[in-house]
């Protein structure tokens, strides 16, 4: 294990993907702190440089603008008081206060030092429980794929924003469009409209730069015409040393080890990634907490909590993406198309045929986590000014970005019309209130479903009761069940409550 | 009853019947064929949305939450402008086609209390088209449409 970490040191520190990887942090961080801008829009935008990279390039870029923009986002949660992304919300929640009573620098010299710390964990849960996962998975047929795809979809639709019939529509939805294309097994041309252009489906990457890079432009476009001049402008910081002592931080440590397994364990789920964890985080150190009436009032813990459970979730994420080939959120499932555009199909297989680039991508993060924390200690007053790039200038240029990537997939216009289509679909989902993350979820999963479930039945010679008799697949499946019924409870149990004793909504999302 | 949520839920209905129809159309075949998972998903988008109508039609009205329509040209228009984009990305070239795009998109998401800086936004809309033309097309080699430039830039 160690040769091939080293191995994979080797390759990440050439000179050339050093300079790519210290971009790409660069790109990522400003992405994340920007709000409106997202990861997965820093990760579309730089897929066409990536083509013509070979894979361990292209996929440390890739991971680069990955980490750095999930840790970007704590920039603008502490300076404006506006989560850059979902997953620093809570940072806001002490992070914001922190910076009114003039302690701006400790707040951001807590978050990115603690960012890097949650990252570090979640890439050694990484590195020590994915290869023995994928181990498992290797033995895993037809019918456990069928269930675990089931179990996810449950997973991601029933704990996303909003009502829960929404949630499991958006996900039925990205199944129904997944089986546009050539039908698995029997080779059946389904949905195609006589468009030869649809036979192999939509690409992924389509649908994802458009629901969530194009409707996201089109949100913006909504309320740009109003916004007054100078809104958005981040005061400018300045950190000398950490900007906060050596006690502080070592009396943080718990916080930070409960918040890491909180953010890792949440980050495995799929589905309900960092966009949640950093809310449990937040909540659990404050239970936690000798000091619980300092919360919401600016204290260092509220941060370190947030922070490293939002960045815990990078590595975390990144189990069930490589060893089951399956994303946990927007962002996971746009570095699976990254990768299958280099050729690699997540699974426990990559682990036996090509162990290097795993270990490469091992080595990436770590090296990203070190490049987002120097980066972010002394460019911060580079991505400060970068905050008040105007929105109107810097959007559309993003969607000319996102038409070339999408151009440059098989050279074909018709690809910019499918994006264009699906920022269409996206911005309507925003305006009906429906997640778009289970879309997401379910369109990639949708074929493995489908084509697993075909299998199976074949297996069984048509016999359903398979999928319930095998261990592992029934054990999914009823977990897939109370899921369910879980949060049926839930809303039961929430609807008799007064509206104001609603608690915070899970985020889920990307 | 609120009309946004009943909009949704038959919207929601509408989607599963249809996708039910075009599933109905798929050539039959003995036991699990290529319309078996659809079927079954345009069932359930179905009933999804009637679980949501029904909800909607109970609801109380919503009076507070109107939401602002100065927004809507707007994004009509960059609809409009996207779409004209890409339209216009073959026969007119992409350095050409995105200049153009980025100008004119430029001046309609500028903020109304801002006077929109014409030259500037002319002169930031060709360097961006350039440059990325130029980033992707000799250092990625990627091949973007030209269009009437192919002379010049191939």
């Amino acid at each position: 294990m160690f040769d091939l970490l080293l191995q994979g040191f080797a390759a990440v520190l050439s000179p050339q993907i050093l300079v790519l990887m210290i971009a790409g942090v660069a790109v990522g961080i400003v992405f994340g702190a920007v709000p409106g801008l997202t990861a997965v829009m820093a990760i579309a935008l730089c897929l066409p440089m990536t083509y013509g990279l070979g894979p361990a390039a292209g996929i440390s870029l890739l991971i680069a603008l990955f980490v750095g923009a999930t840790s970007g986002g704590l920039i603008s949660a502490i300076l404006l008081k506006i989560p850059g992304t979902p997953s620093s919300i809570a940072t806001t929640f002490d992070g914001g206060p922190m910076m009114e009573k003039g302690e701006g620098a400790k707040a951001l010299g807590v978050g990115i030092v603690f960012s890097f710390i949650g990252t570090i964990a979640s890439i050694a849960a990484l590195a020590f429980i994915a290869p023995s996962l994928a181990q498992v998975a290797l033995s895993f047929g037809p019918h456990e794929y069928f269930a675990i795809a089931v179990f996810s979809l449950t997973l991601i639709a029933t704990l996303s924003s909003g009502s829960m019939a929404k949630g499991i529509f958006a996900g039925v939805l990205g199944f129904a469009v997944s089986t546009v294309g050539i039908a698995p097994v029997d080779a059946t041309t389904r949905f195609t409209l006589g468009q030869v252009e649809l036979n192999a489906g939509f690409s992924i990457l389509t649908v994802l730069v458009g629901m969530f890079a194009v409707a996201e432009i089109i949100k913006v476009a909504e309320t740009a015409r109003s916004v007054a001049p100078g809104e958005g402008v981040a005061p400018i910081v300045t950190i000398k040393g950490f900007g906060f002592s050596m006690a502080e931080f070592l009396g943080q440590i718990p916080n930070a080890i409960r918040s890491s397994l909180i953010g890792i364990g949440i980050g495995i789920l799929p589905g309900i990634g960092a966009g949640t964890s950093n809310i449990i985080a937040y909540i659990a150190a404050k239970k936690r907490s000798k000091t619980p009436e300092e919360f919401g009032k600016g204290t260092i813990e509220g941060v370190v909590a947030s922070e490293t459970a939002n960045n815990a979730g990078i590595g975390s994420a990144m189990i069930p993406l490589l060893t089951l080939g399956i994303p946990g959120d927007a962002v996971t499932a746009i570095m699976l198309g990254g990768l299958m555009i280099h050729g690699i199909q997540p699974g426990p297989m990559l682990f036996l045929t090509q162990a290097p680039l795993v270990y490469t991508i091992f080595a990436a993060l770590i090296v990203s986590a070190c490049l987002m924390l120097v980066l972010e200690f002394w460019g911060l007053r580079i991505f400060i000014r970068l905050l008040a790039i105007p929105k109107h200038i810097l959007l559309p240029v993003i969607l000319v970005l996102c038409a070339v990537g999408a151009f440059g997939l098989a050279s074909r216009v018709f690809d910019i019309w499918t994006i264009l289509a699906f920022g269409v679909l996206g911005f309507a989902f925003v305006k009906a209130g429906i997640p778009t993350a289970p879309f997401i979820i379910g369109f990639i999963l949708g074929p493995m479903a489908e084509t697993s479930f075909r299998r199976g039945l074949q297996l069984s010679r048509g016999d359903v009761t398979g999928f319930l008799t095998n261990p592992i697949s029934g054990v999914f499946l009823a977990l897939a069940v109370l899921s369910i019924a879980w949060q049926l409870y839930g809303e039961y149990r929430v609807s008799r409550l007064p509206a104001s004793a609603n608690p915070l909504k899970l985020g889920g999302e990307e | 009853m609120r009309l946004k949520d009943v909009i949704v839920g038959a919207a929601m209905t509408a989607a599963g019947a249809a996708y039910l129809r075009m599933a109905q159309l798929l050539p039959e075949k003995d036991g699990v064929d290529a319309a078996t998972v659809p079927t079954f998903l345009a069932w359930l988008m179905i009933l999804l949305g009637l679980i949501e109508l029904a909800g909607a039609l109970r609801r109380a009205p919503d009076d507070a939450a109107r939401a602002p329509t100065g927004g809507v040209l707007t994004v009509a228009l960059t609809l409009a402008l996207i779409a004209g984009y890409v339209a216009a990305l073959r026969p007119l070239g992409f350095p050409i086609a995105t200049a153009l795009y980025l100008f004119v998109q430029f001046l309609v998401l500028t903020p109304r209390s801002i006077r929109p800086p014409v030259p500037l936004y002319a002169g930031l809309a060709v360097a961006a088209a350039a440059v990325i033309f130029a980033t992707f097309r000799y250092g990625f080699d990627l091949l973007l449409p030209s269009g009437p430039l192919v002379a010049w830039l191939n």
